[in-house]
Order: structure tokens, then sequence, then C-alpha cells
């Protein structure tokens, strides 16, 4: 599981709330990271499919933070960045230099289908009602941007892939 | 008196200790999970960053300190652990935690290590393992394993590698440990546990180099081939089996604690606290110095 320190099976609405809202946190920060990664290694396509990415991330986070607010307002919360591992976000290894938009998108694709896994795996340890619902929500919103995803690979002309004869050199000096 | 970070003083988010400078490294490299970790482990032992302080030598690796809001110093080649070892003197109260690479600590700081190890202050070494010389395009380095084909060694190198975790064990370190950011928990539990550990304290990272690593030295390889020494049933107490799960070193990758001395010997640091204040009784302390500055006299 992703969330070692998370104790789900006490999880309350609060806690689960800012739960996904830091899921959602985490992945907006790491689609920036590897977009400027991309960005200083000469690949703007992937650069940019991963702002996309963290747009998308934070507008959903935006939404969930606002659900939290509007039911508990300023309480404080129990739940930490440093309780969550990638639950949503891409893993550092996914990314490459020189990575085409079929690539970039198949990331995105597998980070949809962790986070599913992630909801639906909970489900198990779960005891609050309301947590089981909002987290069968967020399952079901993985599944439908899982679905986006494929729509927009399915529009990618087919082959493209790294070019093997670019080599990472050179970083930007700082 | 320990001052390594048993006492927090307020609770921190990873993200205080990341700094606005954003990092280099090849796309895919092993030393972001390693960033990442390094964050979630100092949030959770919450010392604020100011009262840290972040030595490293040079290499890729030894880029780490400019990544996060500590008291950073990127210094010389192989030169990191006896620069740190100064701060700690000079300055114990301090978290120090010292980084680099393993050409950086293995092969030009080699000579180092021994001595930062029997010295036993109270410091945390992360290594970045990565098998090679990354930042000057692929060259041999002292943990490359036997026959390993690099720019300098078209042929297969035909040397054995050292072996980073035997090496420090056998020393006499008090804290060993193994992590790989294929597995992110571990690693930042293990940095954790380092950095709460009351003496000298060793993590080797197994952090893959992307571009001049070897397909089998990379993160899915690790996730598919990594061991956690918790569930192999080891008990970290247990110096000598210890070494002799350390030395499959380059044939498996352990992962966890290997080695947790239960008795930690008194730091080096302290010793000198303790020497100062046998040697200077009646000495106003350190701290009380500019008290008599004070118009109140500083009483």
């Amino acid at each position: 599981m992703a969330t070692p320190k998370v104790d789900l099976s006490r999880l309350s609405l609060k806690d689960a709330l800012d739960l996904a809202t830091l899921i959602e946190e985490e992945a907006h920060e790491r689609y920036l990271e590897l977009a400027d990664q991309m960005d200083k290694h000469r690949t703007p396509g992937a650069a940019k499919f991963f702002r996309f990415m963290a747009e998308n991330e934070a507008k959903h986070g935006a939404a969930l933070s606002a659900q939290r607010r509007a039911r508990f307002a300023d309480a404080p919360r129990d739940v930490t960045r440093a309780m969550l591992f990638d639950v949503e976000a891409p893993e550092y290894d996914a990314a490459r230099a020189f990575m085409t938009a079929r690539q970039a998108l198949g990331v995105a694709l597998r980070c949809e289908e962790k986070a599913y896994a992630f909801f639906t795996e909970a489900l198990a340890h779960v005891n609050d009602p309301q947590v089981k619902t909002l987290f069968d929500e967020l399952g079901a919103e993985e599944v439908s941007h899982q679905d986006l995803v494929r729509r927009e690979l399915a529009h990618l002309p087919p082959g493209e892939d790294r070019n093997g004869e670019a080599f990472v050199d050179d970083p930007n000096a700082q | 008196m320990s001052t390594t970070a048993t006492a927090p003083t307020r609770a921190t988010e990873p993200k205080e200790f990341r700094s606005d400078l954003k990092p280099i490294w090849c796309p895919g490299c092993g030393d972001f999970g390693v960033l990442q970790a390094l964050y979630r482990a100092l949030a959770s032992v919450g010392r604020p960053p100011h009262e840290i302080a972040f030595v490293s030598g040079i290499g890729c690796s030894s880029r780490i300190p400019g990544y996060t809001t500590a008291y950073g110093f990127n210094s010389v080649h192989g030169r990191a652990l006896p620069i740190a070892q100064g701060i700690k003197i000079a300055n114990p109260d301090l978290l120090v935690i010292v980084a680099g690479g393993d050409g950086d600590g293995f092969s030009i700081g080699g000579g180092h290590l021994p001595h930062a190890v029997r010295r036993n202050l109270d410091l945390t070494y992360l290594v970045m393992d990565n098998q090679i010389y990354g930042l000057t395009k692929g060259q041999l380095s002292p943990t490359s394993p036997r026959g390993l084909q690099t720019v300098t060694s078209g042929y297969g190198s035909i040397e054995d590698p050292v072996n980073p975790l035997l090496y420090v064990l056998a020393y006499g370190a008090g804290f060993v440990a193994q992590g790989t950011p294929a597995d992110m928990p571990g690693l930042t539990a293990v940095i954790e546990e380092a950095l709460r550990f009351p003496g000298f304290a060793f993590v080797n990272v197994q952090s893959p180099c992307v571009t001049f690593g070897e397909e089998e030295q990379q993160l899915r390889a690790h996730k598919a081939n990594m061991q956690s020494l918790a569930g192999l049933g080891h008990d970290p107490a247990d110096r000598l089996r210890a070494m002799a799960l350390a030395s499959d070193y380059g044939r498996e990758l352990h992962t966890g604690v290997f080695y947790r001395n239960p008795e930690p010997a008194p730091t080096y640091d302290a010793l000198v606290r303790q020497r100062q204040a046998d040697l200077s009784p009646g000495v106003v302390p350190r701290e009380r110095v500019l008290d008599r500055f004070r118009q109140d006299g500083g009483r």
C-alpha cells in the first residue's frame, strides 16, 4: 500500500478528503517536476503533456479541498504528505529524455490505473460508510480519466517511439 | 548528550525542505527518489531546515544539498566527510548529513571513510551508489561489477568491486542500511532511522544511473529482485549475520537495516563536550558567552 502510515480502518471522512487532496497535490507537483525535466532535456512535447496533466490534478485537488472546507472548515489536518508515496503521481523512473507523446500518455494511463487500484484496494480496509462512498466515487473518476487518456492515445499516430540516437548530454548549467 | 534528530522541535512538511533550485539530473535518475525520500524523512524527524547542515562531495548525487532548504556545502571531491566532521565538532547541535556517490565516497574519498566510522561522530552518510561515474559520462567506479563495459573498459572490467556494506561494518559502524528508490516507503524509513541514530549512520542507496547504468541495475529490476531484510527474518542487532548478508552485495539486493548497535557507543562529539567540561570547570558555557554583554549582566 502506498500509504503505509495511514490507518485506513480508522479513516474519517475529513481524513479521507485530506488524503485524497494530498494525493492530487502530489501528482500535480510530480507532473510539474517531470515537465521541468523534459524542458531541461529538450523534450517539449512530453513537457507540454505533463503540464496539462498537472493542471488537471490541480483542478481535482481544488475540488476536493473545497468539499473538505465546506464540511469541516479549518479543522486541523491529521494526514500529511509524508504519509503517502506515489499514489497517483508518476514514479520518477517513468520519465526518460526524448520520450514521445505516446510514451508520456502511457505514463499518465499507468498513473490513473494505479490510483484506481489504490482506492479499490483501500475499500477492503475502510470502515466508515461515508469514506467508502467517497473512495467509490474517486475510483470511478479514475476509470473515466483512464478512458480519456486511452481516447487521446488512439488519436496519436502509431509507431512513434523514443529516438534511439538521441542522448542525454550537456544538461543546463545552474 | 546526543545531538541527533531525537528531539523534534515542531511538525514539518516535506515541502519545507524543497529549495527553489530544480534538479538537473537525467529524467529517470534514481537520485530523484532519494531526494523525495529525504524530504519525507526530514519532515518526520521534525528538525527545521536551519538546524541542518548538508555536506556533499562532487558528482551527480553531490548536487543534492542544493535541492534542499538546509544549509548546504557542495564541497570538494571525496572530502565531504572531513568537512562534515569539522562542522559537527564546531556546532554539535546541528543535524549533519553527508551525501555523495560511490566514486566520491569509496575511491577518492575512500581514505576518509574508516576514520569517520571509527570516530563515531553523530553523522548520517547517504551514498547514492550507481556503480559508475555518471557525471563524467560513464567510467568504471569502485563499485562497478567485474565485467562491466564502459568507455574506460571496452573489454570489460577485470576488477572486483568494493563492498561498501562490509567495509563500514568491518570498521564498526553502529548503523548500516541499504535502500532503493524502487521501494520509497522502505528507503524513507531507513533514512529516517539513520537520522535518528545517535552516532555514525551509513545508508547505501542503490540509485541507478539511467544514462550509463546497466539495464539490470535499473529500478524496474530492483522492484523484481529486492529482498527485505525484515522479510528474511534478519535481526539487525546480529552483527555477524549482518556481515554475512552484506557479503551478498552485487549479487543480491537486500534492503533495510543490516546492523543497528543496540547499545550505541558514545559519540565523538559527546566525548569532546565531556572533555571540554572536564578541562574547563567554572567556564561559562558556550550558549551563555554572550550573556555578559547584557545590561542586566545575564541575570
